[in-house]
């Protein structure tokens, strides 16, 4: 059995991941620029400064994208979306505009 | 070294820009028939040619902007928050997060691209480029914007 990367299986599972632990706030880690620090999953780090999310959401979606990119077949996920891949960005980009909404309604 | 890198990072934006647009005008604008002016010159080409230079112009764009990323979030989100300028700052997240949620995108674009799918898979070829170079529209105009308000010099 040969292992094949499947970028269907990767843009899905990148999107629906990226969406999903933004919205449970559920990172990898978290970077504090301040000193450099990293602390696992989403606790905050007293005077370590402001802590930074979106390398640890990245890490999430890239680590799960790339793992069932190789197990989920392309041609059951090319089969059923074909035409509408473009649902998962769009829905993802959706979820992180509502995340963000108190900044947009603030300013 | 920040300001070295914000400036290379706005060069490779606008190579990025150039880029993705002249593909998604060529792909949108396909005519059997040309004059020759300049707009059918600029539309005329073959997309499938950018596209290895939007993914490699994209992820040097992408890793150059997580380099920088600290030092927008000490020097100038700080300062913002303190102004009280909260939907700019929502608008570079959302440019962060778009750009995150393209690099996911990028193996299907270059998949999607190949000539044998051409016409099997024409819608999602032309909505995947068009959600991609929107994602690198915003995020240079909203990081002209924010440098604009307070550049990291």
């Amino acid at each position: 059995m040969t292992l094949r990367f499947g970028p269907v299986s990767f843009a899905i599972v990148f999107c629906c991941v990226y969406a999903l632990a933004f919205f449970t706030n559920l990172p990898l880690f978290l970077y504090y620029p301040l000193h450099g620090d990293f602390t696992w999953g989403p606790q905050l780090l007293k005077g370590a400064g402001p802590g930074m999310a979106w390398y640890g959401l990245m890490a999430d979606a890239g680590i799960a994208a790339l793992v069932l990119a190789f197990i989920v077949p392309d041609r059951l996920l090319d089969r059923i979306f074909r035409n509408y891949f473009w649902l998962f960005p769009c829905g993802a980009m959706l979820v992180c505009v509502y995340m963000l909404r108190q900044f947009l309604l603030q300013g | 070294m920040i300001t070295a890198l914000l400036i290379l990072h706005a060069l490779v934006g606008v190579s990025l820009l150039g880029a993705i647009t002249h593909q998604l005008v060529s792909m949108y604008r396909r005519r059997a028939v040309r004059s020759g002016s300049f707009i059918d010159r600029y539309t005329g080409v073959n997309p499938q040619v950018f596209v290895v230079a939007v993914v490699s112009l994209y992820v040097a764009q992408v890793l150059l902007g997580a380099v920088i990323y600290p030092a927008y979030r000490l020097n100038v989100r700080i300062p913002f928050e303190e102004m009280f300028l909260f939907r700019e700052i929502g608008m570079f997240e959302m440019k962060e997060h778009f750009a995150g949620i393209g690099m996911g995108l990028l193996p299907l674009y270059f998949w999607l691209w190949r000539p044998q799918l051409a016409e099997s898979h024409r819608r999602d070829r032309l909505v995947i480029t068009s959600i991609l170079a929107f994602i690198v529209w915003w995020g240079f105009l909203i990081g002209h914007i924010l440098n604009n308000i307070r550049g990291l010099g």
